[in-house]
């Protein structure tokens, strides 16, 4: 139903704007008269708009929320690439490839070339406990941090089409360095590349010694160190935010992650086509006629698109919620209308005197009750966008188990505005409709009587 | 007085009773929200604070996830590695290995997917979650220990949560076979003695342990072929119950302190802790629910009602001016409109608790709403109270300043204008 809703926004949005141009453009009473009217009644007339205000500003922020997850979703992703899991795995973290299946994937036809050397990036993707001795009161001892060791960082960035922040190096091929420890002995550390969202999130959670040798409070740098599975990590470099996945994971040297974590196995195996054609023709040959190992091939930006089922989820959600709020909003234009017409009986028997007719009248006060609900939503809309840019933590996921913990941006855009607006005058729409026909049936001398 | 006011205020909500009814419906579907949202929280938060009696633990590997310990850490973990006279053991335990399977070859579905716990089929009834709490006369223990009984017999036994045997298109009493996806090569087939009850355990499933294990022992003697990849890292969790605070630390650190676990190494923490740790992730979801979505529907009825008040008062000036000359003072004007507010908003919170109560735990069997391991949540008692409260809070706050309005009506003035 949400679905059916969002498929038909535009539709909606015009029909709405439709018949608020109509009512006013057509209406032979003066708007200044409806104009007036809300300006003496103000105070009903400015907390129904602010009913609007509070439910089409949640509205605004919970779509953002959303609209964030599902760029990001599909927003990550090469057109050209192929993702190459285990047969049987449908995430990242259930594959496993293993070390002598991997080596013959580099002589697949169709693979893009540069220099004569084939752009693929063998990984191992796995996700980590991080302990947090210092997590700040009220937040759990340990998170979830998304590992991918790479074997050759610099192959996998032009794969994935990320770059470094200035200041930043990939690591090295031994992929450790010596730095000074906190008593100045020499301590071997690992090194790592950080995703600008992990960074920030990482840097929540330090000691006040670490804090006061960090470069920044507000995230981690390169130069800074952090402590996971029992070693040392020196950041190397930071990935510049691209708004996909990527952002939210440390990278590392595919082996000595291996020998950390235990995890021998490769789990992923990306490969760079021409384009997006070339990569489907991929895809088609390695899952019919690739037999050297048991792997299956999807586009990469398929993949990532499939993770769409916490977004579904959300959005479910987030549409209950809004229909519950806006019918309590509709109730209390509903109030705010009926008193509206109960308070002008005389001024509707003498417009119908005047020779208005009872649609002129029905028109008059559901334009009152659409001008409120338009000032509500704009209001709200305008509350509502505040919170574009905001970072947020979630998990994107398939739904069929794993998921990827993301750090994402709120996004107000077009479309999240265009929901507020036509929930708001659909509010405004049905709040004033019974008001309006109650004022239509009124007898002109009754009404003045 | 008093009887007279209250008199006064029933009157008065019957008056208009057509703005009465929208602003206690306004009330009551906004209420709808404050409940809805405060349950899930409600329920989350009593996952997430840690117990001081009857506590679990959990074990799993110290640095992975998924976690993937050999089985052979299964018998020395269940019994907290207790190794000195004198060591604290555990008064339960159980072993979690995850057999994730699909219904058709090749394919994971969610139409087809089964996602399976393979345990000991007794330790159902003591040591999962909820299930060990079920009351002995409950209408739900007796079917579920019928199933447990025919676990006991047929090591092909399973049982599957409600919403998955809908899913996978199953009835209890029939056979199914399921191909391995997390145990690649190793299908099952599995007959189907029964189900959980409605909640928790929706989409879970559990079999028996040794039938896995089993099947992974008759793969591996398979010739010519090489020991299955999930042989040695098939354990997932070890579940402990242990009497307290006291028993929980000496049991982690006994495990912590054992040789036998180094590789992988394993950690230990309480449920509590756990769950914590994986609701970490929907944090900012959790925040935008508690800061964000509740106090905006707290505001949206005080403003409901503070609208459907100012206007009842903005009407009733000559009134309140009538029952000043008959000797009403301003506090009692300000009682009158406080209490009409308050009962409207106390009748209408109190009813919609009542129905979201009614309507969601015994109509729609729970509020589906996916949140890491939790998918199902159902609206506690404390609702009503809920209900009650935030119906009589929002009243009070709305109609505080309309109220005001009314008992500073001068006399006067009102009847000058009508003069």
């Amino acid at each position: 139903m949400t679905e059916v809703f969002l498929h038909n926004l535009g539709w909606i949005t015009g029909v709405l704007v439709l018949l608020t141009a109509g009512l006013l453009l057509g209406a032979r009473i003066p708007l200044r008269y409806n104009i007036r009217n809300l300006r003496v009644r103000w105070i009903p007339t400015a907390l129904t708009a602010l009913a609007f205000t509070a439910v089409i500003a949640l509205l605004t922020v919970m779509l953002a929320f959303v609209s964030g997850m599902v760029r990001l979703t599909q927003m990550t992703g090469h057109p050209g690439n192929v993702l190459i899991l285990d047969e049987s795995a449908n995430d990242e973290a259930f594959s496993n490839i293993p070390a002598s299946d991997v080596g013959d994937l580099v002589n697949l036809p169709g693979l893009f070339r540069q220099g004569g050397r084939p752009w693929v990036s063998m990984e191992t993707y796995l996700v980590v406990n991080q302990l947090l001795p210092h997590a700040r009161l009220g937040r759990p001892q340990r998170r979830f941090l998304q590992m991918r060791g790479v074997e050759d960082v610099q192959m996998a960035a032009q794969v994935h089409d990320l770059r470094l922040h200035p200041g930043g190096s990939w690591f090295s091929s031994a992929g450790v360095r010596e730095i000074l420890g906190p008593k100045g002995q020499k301590i071997t550390a690992i090194e790592a590349v950080l995703g600008e969202g992990i960074a920030r999130e990482m840097a929540q959670d330090r000691s006040p010694e670490e804090l006061a040798q960090a470069k920044s409070p507000d995230t981690l740098l390169p130069g800074d160190i952090f402590f996971l599975g029992d070693r040392v990590w020196y950041v190397c470099g930071l990935l510049q935010s691209t708004g996909t996945t990527f952002d939210s994971e440390v990278w590392a040297k595919r082996s000595l992650v291996a020998s950390i974590f235990g995890k021998n196995t490769y789990t992923t195996v990306v490969v760079r086509t021409p384009d997006a054609q070339k990569a489907r023709q991929l895809c088609e040959f390695v899952n019919t006629q690739y037999k050297k190992a048991a792997i299956r091939a999807r586009p990469e930006k398929e993949y990532f698109s499939s993770l769409q089922e916490t977004n579904r989820q959300l959005l479910v959600a987030i549409s209950f919620v809004t229909v519950v709020l806006a019918v309590g909003g509709v109730f209390g234009v509903m109030n705010t209308m009926f008193a509206a017409v109960g308070q002008r009986t005389a001024d509707i028997g003498v417009l119908r005197i005047l020779g208005f007719s009872r649609w002129q009248i029905l028109g008059s006060f559901l334009l009152e009750s659409l001008l409120i609900a338009l000032v509500g939503g704009l209001l709200g809309c305008a509350v509502g966008s505040l919170s574009h840019g905001w970072s947020a933590t979630s998990i994107v996921s398939s739904g069929q188990g794993a998921g990827k913990f993301v750090v994402l941006r709120l996004v107000v855009d077009a479309g999240t505005l265009a929901a507020g607006m036509t929930l708001a005058l659909a509010m405004g729409a049905l709040g004033g409709l019974l008001p309006a026909w109650r004022a239509t049936r009124l007898r002109p001398l009754e009404a003045l009587g | 007085m008093s009887m007279k006011l209250l008199v006064l205020v029933v009157k008065n909500i019957r008056r208009n009773l057509l703005r009465s009814v929208l602003t206690g419906l306004g009330t009551m579907v906004l209420v709808v929200v404050v409940i809805l949202v405060w349950s899930i929280l409600w329920y989350l938060d009593e996952q997430t604070k840690e117990k001081t009696t009857n506590m679990k633990a959990i074990v799993t590997e110290r640095w992975q996830m998924p976690s993937r310990m050999p089985l052979s850490y299964a018998p020395e973990l269940r019994a907290g590695a207790a190794r000195r006279p004198g060591d604290i053991r555990p008064q339960d335990s159980m072993t979690w290995q995850f057999y994730v399977g699909s219904t058709e070859p090749g394919r994971l579905r969610r139409e087809t997917a089964l996602f399976i716990v393979a345990t000991q089929p007794e330790k159902v009834l003591t040591m999962f979650d909820e299930l060990d709490t079920l009351p002995p006369d409950s209408p739900d223990r007796r079917p579920l220990e019928k199933a447990i009984q025919a676990m006991k017999t047929n090591r092909q036994a399973l049982i599957v949560g409600r919403e998955r045997l809908e899913a996978i298109n199953k009835r209890v009493g029939e056979r199914v076979k399921v191909y391995g996806m997390s145990f690649k090569g190793i299908d099952l087939e599995f007959d189907i003695v029964g189900t959980f009850p409605e909640g928790r355990w929706n989409n879970l499933s559990v079999m028996d342990w040794e039938y896995l294990n089993a099947a992974v022992d008759a793969y591996n003697r398979r010739p010519g072929v090489r020991p299955h990849p999930m042989t040695e890292r098939s354990l997932s969790i070890v579940w402990l119950k242990v009497p307290d605070m006291r028993s929980f630390t000496a049991v982690a650190n006994q495990i912590a302190s054992s040789p036998s676990f180094t590789n992988p190494q394993v950690k230990t923490e309480t449920l509590a802790s756990g769950t914590a740790a994986f609701l970490e992730a929907f944090r900012d979801l959790i925040w935008g629910m508690r800061y964000f979505l509740m106090p905006a529907a707290v505001v949206t009825v005080c403003l409901v009602i503070a609208n459907a008040i100012s206007l009842s008062v903005r009407e009733r000036r000559k009134e309140f001016a009538v029952l000043k000359v008959l000797g009403f003072h301003p506090v009692h004007i300000l009682s009158l409109v406080l209490g009409e507010a308050l009962l409207l908003g106390v009748v209408s919170g109190l009813a919609s608790a009542v129905g979201v109560y009614v309507v969601i735990n015994h109509v729609f069997g729970g509020l589906k709403f996916p949140i890491g391991f939790f998918s199902t949540f159902y609206i506690p008692a404390q609702a009503m109270g809920w209900g009650l409260a935030v119906g009589a809070a929002t009243a009070l706050i709305g109609s505080l300043v309309p109220a005001w309005i009314a008992c500073r009506v001068r006399v006067a003035e009102i009847f000058a204008r009508v003069g």
